[in-house]
């Protein structure tokens, strides 16, 4: 709900008060490194890959220290032991013949420098969308288009969304997550954009829906709900031991594609697929 | 228990009135202004002969004891006209004077203008005291005088953000200040997201901000008491004020009822931003809503000579919306009914019912969105105050009162066919009793003290559910209570205040006090936002404390036409609050588990001069301070700056009588950027840059300063009755561009590379303001 303020709060203070904006020079500390371990995996087809890396200083040209040397492996149901081997083409650890589905448990380890960084996690089972459609709205004069997707939320359980977008073939990029706390049972819609604002009237769009855990969603809620108004802003609590930063997920993924270019006038709210 | 304490209190007072006071005689009375027949707060009736003195409460009432005879009074007050009368004391007599600050005098003799009460002789330490009519001096944002953005102007007050009237007293949080409204508890104290303070200053006669030694007849925040005295209204004609500004404009009518028996006071201020968005061509926006407006009024009804009644409310709204899809409302309201009684000579009686609310409301109305979000929190105010003037040497203050305060927590309302659900939070009371009594000493000609006790009870109130968690924040058990106390605090908090006269013109004094607060406001953004929850202690949330020390060094030289002083102090917090990460803190039943309990320390080093008359007035105000928080899982457990810290802090203000008709003003304020918590790394997540972040507040915003002027014109009135003036500003004179956000970002070129910026919010913001009274 705060959330859901804040950002038109500072969206209007911003349109009244015309305030500028100016690059300085900052000077900041150079902390330790610390591991980061990105393990999003989901059952779509495309390749599975943990990235491993360590965190650079702030005016380091690099955006990170890959590390390419780790033991990287997932425990499955069955105590069936995958391999993920770094790969230089991915810039991070695969394993080809790895798969996953709803309601089994993982575990992942990372083994970096004789450090081990552990984490399990069961993956959630999906919950199907119903219709999708296209939405356009004038906030402020300025035009915003945004994905719908619509769907029955199971009730009496916790479920978690994650949303990735990628518009006119640029890289995916997170958008969102969302709880049902505040929608539990109910017909919901979420309402889709990109963090970017870069949706035209012509784009293309994909977006994919992932059925997360609630510890992703707190690594995910924790990231979207820091804004440069938060009082203390913190690395998002990561679900990997050992103090290493990032995440560790397993998903039902489904991928959604939007053409702008069919929308229609009219018929705004939905024109299902 | 605590009432039988307090009638044996009672009694013996009573008792002894009997006993005592045998060929001493009583003056007492009432001093007013002697133009509009306000009540004057604060002012001194002295006996220069005996060097006998007495201030007048806040209601103007003083009572003074001396021997039986024949002597010289002289009676004064801030920037008014000192009087002297001879007066004949036989017997008791009740007697009211009014004193002018106009030039034209009456029939008593006038001595000089006189500067503010005795900052050297008082034994009261860490108070400060500002008219009225300083707040309408000082320039300040947008042309509107505002209390709160002038208090923050003294030494031991920092700002909040950039223009906002959040402040924080000696490293104290935002919510540890005690903000008062005739009596009443006034919870947020802005409008427009703080760029407004809630205090008209039309309406308000005077403000005491008291930052340590804080007196027993005083409790429920532990850093500092801001007590704000609304006017009574004019007892003898009806007068019309008020001002036009560009942001907002301001009328205030007062007037007799019955004359010299009964006035009123209304005052109004409306914001009209808004305006502008009705010419929009866009239908979005020019639907939409964004404006606040007050409403001060109070009315009082001298029954008899002994006897009066008070009435005051106060009542506030800001209101944001866009179209018809989304609307927030936020607001104070207050009420304050008082019954003054002078019961004999010696004993004054005030009874006091007082309400107070604030409450915010969220209305959503979009696509398939249909719900609403409200909260409440109010409180219910019974209070007795007496002061007894019987003893020689001694005024003393005691009292008890019963507050019932209720937290209805931001609950979910939808609609039946809305895409959400509704959600309930349990309502939390609470029932905060105390009682309190001090004695305002003069021990010797040198030596006095004001020491006093306050014992507060608070009983946590079901019904409700409350929980039990573990380390984690992981609820463990719950229990359910029906209507009955939960939970029980018993408080046992000393003030003390004292002072030794070194010679004439200089002291030293010393103060400590404990004080108990029992309501906790929890912010996680860098602004107070009208959204913000408020708990009160509860089975985890144990009460904050805090005591504090201080010595001080006070000196006024030229005739009283300066005055300077210094104070050092030391102030342990106990039970401070902190969030977890990412905490969720809205309408959530478990809202307890998010939060971590720590403690805090701050202390520092004050330096005011000031200059009271003269063509140039004002002062100039340094503090060196630091400010720190220790909370076991924040930061690896060591401790940290609390967001407020600033070690220098540095404000000058001045005031110049250019001509009868022309008056400049000028505020600079210097101070060291607030701690914050930057990133010290960075790595790569998701395909985006992620900021590495290690330390709690380990780094510094930008230093911070500014320069503000005014100009206030006053033409020659052109009838008799009718005035005007004309005032210009200047709000940050330089176009300082003063950071008020920095982030951090991917280079638009090269994401590899990161860079920070700034975001400045205001430049240089001029100001006209055409202000009337007839």
């Amino acid at each position: 709900m705060k959330r859901f303020f804040i950002p038109a709060i500072f969206l209007l203070l911003c349109q009244l008060l015309s305030s500028c904006e100016e690059i300085i020079d900052i000077n900041l500390n150079d902390a330790d490194q610390r591991v980061v371990i990105e393990a999003d995996l989901n059952n779509l087809p495309n390749t599975q890959v943990i990235y491993v890396s360590r965190t650079v200083p702030f005016n380091d040209a690099r955006p990170r220290e890959i590390v390419a040397d780790a033991v990287v492996m997932i425990v499955g149901p069955r105590n069936n032991v995958f391999p993920f081997v770094y790969s230089e083409e991915h810039q991070g650890y695969i394993n080809r013949s790895f798969n996953v589905r709803e309601n089994a448990t993982y575990s992942l380890s990372v083994t970096v420098d004789g450090e081990v960084y552990e984490s399990t996690e069961t993956m959630p089972v999906a919950v199907p969308v119903d219709s999708v459609g296209m939405l356009r709205e004038n906030i402020f004069n300025d035009t915003y288009y945004f994905a719908t997707l619509r769907f029955q939320d199971p009730a009496g359980v916790p479920n978690y969304y994650k949303y990735n977008v990628s518009v006119d073939g640029k890289p995916m990029k997170f958008f969102s997550v969302f709880s049902d706390k505040f929608n539990d049972g109910l017909y919901v819609t979420h309402q889709i954009g990109s963090v970017d604002n870069d949706i035209e009237m012509t784009s293309r769009v994909i977006v994919r829906r992932q059925s997360i855990s609630a510890a992703v969603y707190r690594y995910w809620n924790e990231f979207q709900s820091t804004n440069p108004g938060s009082a203390a802003p913190a690395n998002p609590t990561s679900n990997i031991s050992n103090g290493a930063l990032g995440y560790f997920g397993v998903s039902s993924a489904t991928v959604y594609e939007f053409d702008f270019s069919t929308y229609q006038e009219f018929s705004s709210q939905d024109t299902s697929q | 228990m605590m009432l039988r304490i307090f009638f044996a209190l009672c009694s013996l007072l009573l008792f002894t009135t009997v006993a005592h006071a045998q060929n001493r005689v009583t003056l007492s009375g009432f001093v007013k202004n002697a133009q509009s027949g306000e009540t004057m707060i604060g002012a001194m009736v002295r006996f220069p002969d005996l060097d006998i003195s007495a201030s007048t409460n806040s209601y103007g009432f003083f009572s003074v004891q001396v021997p039986a005879g024949t002597y010289q009074v002289e009676v004064s007050y801030i920037g008014y006209n000192t009087i002297a009368n001879t007066i004949e004391l036989k017997q008791n007599v009740q007697r009211s004077f009014e004193i002018s600050n106009e030039s034209k005098e009456i029939e008593e003799i006038v001595i000089s203008a006189s500067s503010r009460p005795n900052q050297v002789k008082s034994p009261q330490m860490g108070a400060l005291k500002i008219t009225a009519e300083e707040i309408k001096k000082v320039p300040v944002i947008f042309g509107e005088p505002d209390i709160l953005k002038t208090i923050q102007l003294l030494p031991g007050v920092a700002t909040g953000n950039e223009g906002s009237s959040n402040f924080f007293v000696r490293g104290g949080g935002g919510d540890q200040n005690l903000i008062l409204l005739d009596e009443a508890i006034v919870y947020n104290a802005s409008h427009l997201l703080g760029f407004f303070s809630t205090f008209n200053s039309d309406a308000i006669k005077d403000v005491n901000l008291f930052k340590g030694g804080i007196p027993a007849q005083y409790g429920g925040r532990i850093s500092s008491v801001l007590d704000i005295n609304m006017l009574d209204g004019n007892q003898k004609e009806f007068g019309v004020e008020g001002g036009v500004g560009l942001i907002a404009s301001r009328v205030k009518i007062d007037g007799p009822i019955v004359k010299d028996k009964s006035s009123f006071m209304v005052s109004g201020r409306r914001t009209y931003a808004d305006l502008f968005l009705k010419l929009s061509n866009d239908e979005n926006v020019n639907q939409s809503k964004l404006y606040f407006y007050d409403l001060n009024a109070k009315m009082n009804y001298k029954i008899n000579d002994r006897n009066t009644i008070y009435l005051s409310g106060y009542f506030g709204k800001d209101d944001l919306g866009y179209s018809d899809q989304f609307s927030f409302d936020w607001g104070n309201a207050t009420a304050t009914l008082r019954w003054n009684s002078i019961l004999n000579e010696k004993l004054f009686s005030n009874t006091s019912l007082i309400y107070s609310d604030f409450t915010y409301n969220v209305r959503v109305n979009s696509n398939d969105n249909d719900f609403g979000i409200a909260s409440q929190i109010q409180n219910w105010n019974l209070k007795q105050d007496f002061t007894y003037y019987g003893f020689n040497n001694h005024s003393i203050r005691f009292g008890l009162n019963a507050l019932s305060q209720t937290i209805r927590p931001a609950s979910l309302s939808a609609a039946q066919n809305s895409s959400v659900n509704s959600i309930a939070v349990d309502t939390r009371q609470g029932i905060e009793s105390a009682i309190y009594a001090s004695d305002e000493w003069k021990v010797s000609d040198r030596f006095s003290m004001i020491y006093g006790l306050r014992l507060t009870n608070f009983m946590v109130m079901g019904p409700g559910t409350f929980y039990d968690f573990d380390d984690d924040g992981e609820a463990i058990a719950e229990q359910q209570y029906g209507r009955e106390v939960v939970k029980n605090y018993l408080n046992l908090e000393p003030r003390l205040s004292m002072s030794y006269l070194l010679n004439g013109n200089n002291s030293i004094k010393a103060s400590y006090n404990r004080i108990v607060q029992h309501l906790h406001q929890l912010t996680n953004t860098t602004s107070s936002l009208p959204t913000d929850q408020y708990v009160i202690s509860s089975v985890n949330i144990k009460p904050q404390i805090a005591d504090q020390v201080s010595l001080g060094y006070f000196q006024n030289f030229a005739n009283n036409g300066y005055e300077f002083s210094t104070e050092i102090y030391y102030k342990d917090m106990r039970n401070q609050i902190d969030f977890r990460n990412g905490a969720d803190l809205q309408a959530n039943n478990q809202l307890e588990g998010e939060l971590l309990f720590g403690k805090g320390r701050s202390y520092g080093i004050e330096w005011l001069l000031r200059k009271n008359r003269g063509r140039l007035n004002g002062w100039v105000s340094y503090t060196l301070a630091k400010s720190e928080r220790q909370f076991d899982q924040i930061n690896g457990g060591e401790w940290f700056n609390a967001r407020q810290d600033r070690t220098h802090d540095i404000s000058v203000v001045a005031m110049y009588e250019l001509s009868k008709r022309w008056t400049a003003g000028a505020t600079f304020v210097y101070n060291t950027g607030n701690a914050i918590t930057f990133p010290s790394g960075k790595y790569q997540l998701d395909g985006s840059t992620r900021f590495y972040y290690t330390e709690r507040n380990g780094y510094r915003m930008p230093d911070y300063h500014r320069l503000d002027l005014s100009v206030v014109y006053e033409p020659t009135p052109e009838k008799k009755r009718f005035s005007s003036s004309w005032a210009f500003g200047v709000y940050n004179a330089y176009n300082r561009r003063n950071a008020y956000i920095i982030d951090f970002r991917e280079n638009e070129v090269n994401p590899n590379i990161t860079e920070a910026y700034k975001i400045a919010l205001f430049g240089a913001i001029p100001s006209v303001t055409w202000n009337f009274k007839f």
